[in-house]
């Protein structure tokens, strides 16, 4: 065993280790998990919000960060509003990369003062102290403005910490004039819904009734929510998760019975081949939130003028629930100078008669004004649909939400593992009902690597 | 061999701007990964939201990296991916070569060309292209298929991987192609020469010539197509979009980008690419060194 001429060490190929070179390697190990043991350092943004002092007269500059195109709507509060000017700065979606932006900020210490958070993401951004409380800065006068339950969605403990903008109630949109041409009306039930599937399966053996996307888990959770499935409670300092509960199986094992029988067409909905089959008439309705008005009508110009809106089919024949898809808010992000002129802002941004018809019309869903219906264009008639109020049956929706639906701080993490595990027993031939366990102790690991307290319902 | 000082000083002026960008965008990114995988973060307060807490980790991201199911299946995956793909490509590449070699210069130079401009387009410009030849109603291909009677899913469940090979092979097969072209135009006439005087015909002198004497160039383009197709991302990334069973941990670039960017651990997702840097460095040395073996 011969040894490196240079260094005295062990010659080049040879498994031993020279002491020297042990030493030096053991000191080295020790001096960096020193370093490192050593940086217990906060997760949460580098800079804690507070209110600085606002000298009077003087201009106070705030950014806000969102994914639709609102410059017209900010350049209206900048004209009014000197004293507090508000620059916008459109960044991708929050599911495409907005989130991680805000998250990325936030860490910097660089984060902007308004953001738009849809409400599935709040208990995530409460999760790395992202968010404002703004109870100190006196919200609470404005609850009265917004819709209770979407004030709700901003509660976590004594605190508040968003200022609600919008949501997405849903109901069905169909095609009438294929509803004629088939013989079917509107189903009033889930079981009238299948009924009809099966209809528009004899009858035209190219289309479908409606369609499942195998791994749009987002649009299933707004089903269970309407059948009362709660996905997560707290009690105390523990997260309770249920996802696999009696009413979300039953969900699931109806739109299993639907895939079995081939009464739906599997396909993602919001893709080109899914928009292609709507153009083309093959799928006549489509149980969705509101804003996606704009999207069939952005995406299928030759269907104008045949579709038409009603209330989701229902479980239970007479009664009204109804469930929520999206939704977001105006949050103030942790380490802002501004809070209060912050929240203002935010405030005038989703209560403002003319704001709030600007936004929607750029798609922004179904306004938190309390009494939005009778006070804005949403009760307007739509030539894209027959020149009907078509915006009626989402604003009887939307009174009918279960407000106790809360979401996982984990949200974004459990709706792949449901894409995942949905797909899979759809090519696999399995089911739907029986993926829902794998979903829920995945979710259940995932808060647990988070070290929260968790457990199964 | 020391160069005089002056030489020296050029030498490192030169040098200097790749070295600090490498530095930068190379060696501190790697460095900041190798670091995050060592950290985690731990909830405290009320209901894990009050505060949160950066701390030494040790390396229990890997150990749990290492018993995600979905993680190590992904790696199945792409080295089922690989052992299909590779194959087909490189010997695509080998016989475009060859053919090649037998063309006159102007058609040569021409059909060079035609091969190597898929390399041009973008992986993600190529990803949507085919994907909208992947959707039945949109894909010309398709309704050509379907009036003969075959209706194929290209986006299926089982089928999506070797349509994502297809594109693949389509992107890199004129670039693989070049590389064994350069090896081929380094083969010294007088030893084709030579075999033609022999009495040699085509066939033999590409299979007992040209091909042992290429096998640098092949090589090279297979450890290429290793490294490559273990950091599989752009291509099932974009069509995501299109196939509902592309899942959110198809390969483990892909699982490793959402645990950062979808699960906001930058932590776990730094030891899974660590992991992955791994496995591709093993991988190509391994092969190295198997067919590098010096005969006894």
């Amino acid at each position: 065993m011969t040894s490196h001429p240079a260094t005295g060490g062990p010659a080049a190929g040879q498994k031993t280790i020279s002491r020297r070179n042990l030493l030096r390697l053991g000191a080295g190990g020790a001096l960096g998990a020193g370093l490192l043991s050593g940086c217990a350092m906060p997760a949460s943004s580098s800079r804690l919000s507070a209110q600085a002092r606002v000298r009077p007269g003087q201009r106070v500059n705030l950014t806000f960060w969102t994914w639709l195109p609102v410059q017209t709507v900010i350049d209206q509060w900048n004209r009014q509003r000197p004293d507090i000017q508000v620059s916008l700065q459109v960044i991708p979606a929050g599911s495409q990369g907005g989130y991680q932006k805000m998250y990325s900020a936030l860490r910097a210490g660089n984060a902007p003062d308004l953001a738009h958070v849809e409400y599935q993401e709040l208990p995530s951004f409460m999760l790395v102290q992202g968010l404002t409380d703004l109870s100190p800065y006196g919200i609470e006068r404005y609850r009265a403005d917004y819709v209770d339950w979407q004030w709700q969605q901003g509660v976590f403990g004594n605190g508040i910490y968003t200022m609600p903008w919008a949501s997405g109630p849903m109901a069905m949109f169909y095609r009438a004039d294929l509803f004629t041409e088939w013989g079917i009306s509107p189903p009033a039930t889930w079981a009238e819904f299948e009924t009809a599937a099966r209809r528009v399966r004899s009858r035209a053996p190219g289309a479908y009734l409606h369609s499942f996307p195998p791994s749009n888990s987002a649009w299933f959770e707004g089903l269970a929510w309407q059948a009362g499935g709660e996905w997560v409670k707290s009690a105390g300092d523990t997260w309770i998760v249920d996802i696999d509960n009696p009413q979300t199986r039953k969900v699931a094992a109806y739109w299993d019975r639907l895939i079995r029988d081939d009464l739906v067409l599997v396909e993602n909905d919001g893709t080109s081949a899914w928009y292609k089959q709507i153009q083309d008439g093959q799928l006549a309705c489509y149980v969705s939130a509101d804003w996606y008005d704009a999207l069939i009508e952005d995406n299928a110009p030759n269907t104008a003028g045949k579709w038409r809106t009603t209330t989701m089919p229902q479980w239970t024949r007479g009664s009204q629930a109804a469930a929520n898809w999206g939704g977001s808010s105006v949050a103030v992000l942790q380490g802002s100078r501004y809070p209060t002129q912050a929240m203002e802002f935010a405030h005038w941004f989703g209560t403002n008669v003319d704001t709030v018809n600007a936004t929607f019309l750029l798609g922004s869903g179904w306004p938190a004004l309390q009494g939005a219906f009778g006070t804005t264009v949403l009760a307007k008639k739509s030539a894209f649909f027959g020149h009907t109020a078509y915006n009626q049956a989402f604003n009887v929706a939307d009174a009918h939400i279960n407000t106790n639906w809360r979401f996982l701080p984990t949200n974004d993490a459990m709706i792949d593992h449901m894409n995942d595990a949905f797909s899979a027993a759809i090519a696999g031939n399995g089911s739907l009902e029986k993926a829902l366990a794998q979903v829920q102790s995945l979710a259940i690991e995932d808060m647990k690597a988070k070290n929260l307290k968790v457990r199964a319902a | 061999m020391a160069l005089p000082r002056a030489q020296r000083r050029a030498a490192i002026f030169l040098g200097a701007p790749f070295f600090v960008l490498f530095a930068v965008a190379f060696v501190a990114p790697i460095l900041d990964a190798l670091y995050n995988s060592l950290l985690k973060t731990q909830h405290s307060g009320y209901l894990g939201l009050g505060g949160s807490r950066i701390v030494f980790a040790g390396l229990s991201n890997y150990w749990l990296a290492l018993h995600e199911p979905e993680f190590l299946a992904s790696y199945g995956r792409v080295l089922l991916f690989g052992i299909v793909q590779v194959p087909v490509m490189i010997i695509l590449a080998t016989v475009l070569a060859f053919l090649l070699e037998m063309l006159s210069r102007r058609w040569s130079s021409f059909f060079r060309a035609t091969f190597f401009l898929p390399y041009g387009v973008p992986g993600v410009i190529a990803s949507i292209l085919w994907g909208f030849l992947y959707v039945p109603g949109v894909s010309p291909i398709i309704s050509l298929l379907h009036d003969v009677g075959i209706s194929p899913d290209f986006l299926g469940y089982h089928e999506v991987l070797w349509s994502i090979a297809n594109i693949v092979v389509w992107e890199f097969t004129g670039y693989n192609m070049l590389i064994i072209v350069a090896q081929l135009k380094a083969i010294p006439r007088d030893l084709i020469e030579a075999a033609r005087a022999d009495g040699a015909g085509t066939w033999k002198t590409n299979l007992h010539i040209r091909l042992p004497l290429i096998r640098p160039a092949l090589i090279l383009t297979v450890v290429f197509s290793i490294i490559g197709t273990l950091q599989l991302f752009n291509e099932p990334q974009v069509l995501i979009t299109y196939s509902p069973y592309i899942t959110s941990s198809y390969t483990p670039n892909i699982a490793a980008y959402n645990q950062a960017f979808t699960d906001n651990n930058v932590n776990l997702a730094s030891a899974e690419a660590v992991i992955l840097a791994v496995v591709a460095a093993a991988l190509s040395f391994g092969f190295l060194s198997l067919v590098n073996r010096r005969p006894r």
